[in-house]
């Protein structure tokens, strides 16, 4: 397992794609909280607090009106972890210097994941001194905890079901295709679907029934981690209740388990 | 050093059996060439015996398999296609990344880069490899590790005639160390100054195994070639000796059946004048063809003797 984990840590190195995703996540959060900071009022709720700086370290996916930009972008470190290996034809070489294949899933998962947290850390570091910057109020030692835990643990989770997708699919542009959709497009149209056989049901405001579904869209419910306030809530009305931060990281996590652990069987199973 | 031991390796792709049953040996301190027509399942095989392909059989290395070799690349060196590599990753680097795994020390990589001649390439990036620099380096990889046994699939692919003669004499130094090389080619003739012994297949089951020579002799015909202005003379004796004559270039007759003693004791019985009596050997290609003649998996649509109208082309 040592081994497998020094040939990741030597691959992520030695790689341009790991020195550009993260300048891409991190010039693009310096840019985006600068902007955000720059143009907050300097009185009323918007001034500082959590909620504030929770809209500074989401870049607004804290209100629901847009994704998690930082999980998109730091996720393709796990689509390209195995995405790579598939595209270039390194498998083979890959397996050659390290036939145990459980060991190298799990390098990859244990390296992806640390690679995604810490990329994720810093992220919040750059909104923080955004904030700091800008003069925008610091939020409490409780508000700042719950939004860095939930980012951090979307995004990590965000990359490991990228992995999963890579080694599913055996093709980088897929599980890239897959990552971006899935979230963003599918869960919308689920969303959609469900809710208009709902509002055209005879009780629409009941709760229950086929709205259920939509707490287990997987990366809706991780969502509920970093979201404060969202678009969703009027969705209310049609009975509609999530789980909240901890059944919906819970509900993700449990997806992206399952999506690892069929991932990991297969890539056992397959031909190289 | 190692015995290569493949025991009844099998593989099917939906209902097409691409390996079947094989099995062989090959020896250490030799070369073992392992030929057979295009989508015979040579490079099938290779994977199969790495553990790469998943099917029947197994293949030890000196008793044990490829999965049970602690840090591999240090026992078997393998190259299984070309550019198996990132095409923006340094050349060192990647070589590096394999060497880590396998906790080669880092003077290693520098030693390999200088053995395959891509020393000055080092900090070069695959992608503006040509075929035979790529090539090179997958060699490179493979000799990593100074491993006792290397299974390398069509290793002379994109190389120049110099890159050519390089490689063989390097696996022949090689073997010659003692260690076990298994090749595939489909370059006959370089085979046959390289292989000691061959494992031949065709539709991924085993023709034959052995010396390359005794494989030459018994699968190819050898030919006595004749030049006479008396052939009104010499051809019915020839034909009364059990020989048979086959009309060459430039009035040159290939006559088989007998040997080249024998022909020249007719033509001095008979009186006829010869001005050339030479032997041409049986090469490996013929041998090669005669044994995988009823065994290509994909032949073309137009053959000497059979123009295009008459064959089903591909089968």
């Amino acid at each position: 397992m040592t081994d497998a984990l020094r040939y990741e840590i030597t691959r992520l190195r030695t790689i341009r794609s790991t020195y550009w995703i993260l300048g891409v996540a991190f010039g693009f959060q310096l840019l985006l909280t600068v902007l955000i900071a720059w143009n907050l009022p300097e009185t009323g709720p918007l001034s500082g607090g959590d909620q504030t700086f929770a809209i500074l370290v989401t870049v607004g996916a804290t209100l629901g009106v847009a994704p998690l930009f930082i999980a998109y972008v730091i996720g393709l470190f796990g689509v390209f972890s195995m995405g790579h290996e598939y595209r270039h034809g390194m498998i083979r070489a890959t397996l050659t210097a390290l036939p145990s294949r459980l060991h190298v899933m799990l390098a990859k998962v244990v390296t992806t994941a640390v690679l995604s947290l810490v990329a994720a850390l810093v992220c919040i570091g750059i909104a923080l001194l955004s904030a700091v910057l800008f003069g925008v109020g610091l939020p409490s030692v409780g508000g700042l905890r719950d939004i860095t835990l939930g980012t951090v643990l979307y995004t990590t989770l965000f990359s490991l079901s990228g992995l999963a997708f890579a080694t599913l699919t055996r093709n980088q542009t897929a599980a890239v295709a897959l990552l971006l959709l899935v979230p963003s497009l599918i869960e919308g149209i689920v969303k959609a679907v469900v809710l208009a056989i709902k509002a055209s049901s005879s009780d629409p405001t009941s709760r229950g029934g086929i709205v259920e579904i939509l707490k287990f869209l997987p990366y809706d419910a991780g969502g509920q981690m970093y979201t404060r306030v969202s678009l969703d809530d009027a969705f209310q009305v049609f009975g509609y209740k999530p789980f909240g931060a901890v059944g919906g990281g819970i509900t993700m996590a449990v997806f992206v388990v399952v999506l690892l652990v069929l991932a990991t069987v297969a890539f056992q199973r397959r031909d190289a | 050093m190692a015995v290569i031991e493949a025991r009844g390796l099998g593989k099917s792709y939906g209902t097409r059996r691409a390996v079947d049953d094989l099995s062989f040996t090959v020896q250490p301190g030799s070369v073992t060439g392992f030929l057979g027509p295009n989508g015979s399942g040579k490079s099938t095989t290779m994977r199969l015996m790495l553990g790469l392909d998943r099917g029947e059989g197994r293949t030890t290395f000196d008793g044990r398999t490829f999965a049970e070799l602690e840090q591999p690349m240090r026992h078997v060196g393998a190259l299984l296609e070309a550019k198996p590599f990132h095409p923006t990753r340094q050349a060192r680097h990647h070589l590096q990344m394999l060497a880590v795994a396998n906790r080669i020390e880092r003077r290693r990589v520098d030693e390999v880069l200088e053995l395959v001649g891509l020393a000055a390439q080092a900090k070069g990036r695959p992608r503006k490899f040509s075929l035979g620099m790529g090539q090179r380096l997958g060699i490179a990889a493979a000799l990593l590790g100074d491993p006792h046994t290397l299974i390398l699939d069509e290793p002379s692919n994109g190389l120049d005639p110099q890159g050519i003669t390089w490689l063989r004499q390097l696996l022949r130094h090689l073997a010659g160390e003692g260690r076990s090389v298994f090749v595939s080619s489909h370059l006959l003739q370089e085979m046959a100054q390289l292989a000691d012994e061959v494992v031949v297949v065709g539709r991924g089951r085993l023709l034959t195994s052995g010396p390359v020579r005794d494989f030459v002799e018994h699968g190819g015909t050898a030919e006595v070639l004749l030049r006479t202005p008396d052939l009104g003379v010499l051809a019915p004796a020839i034909v009364a000796a059990g020989g048979a004559l086959t009309p060459d270039a430039d009035g040159l007759q290939r006559v088989t059946g007998l040997d080249a003693a024998r022909v020249g004791d007719l033509a001095h019985e008979h009186g006829a004048r010869v001005h050339e009596l030479s032997v041409r050997r049986a090469t490996l290609e013929e041998a090669f063809l005669n044994a995988t003649g009823l065994d290509e998996e994909y032949r073309g649509a137009i053959t000497a003797d059979r123009p295009a109208g008459e064959t089903g082309g591909a089968r």
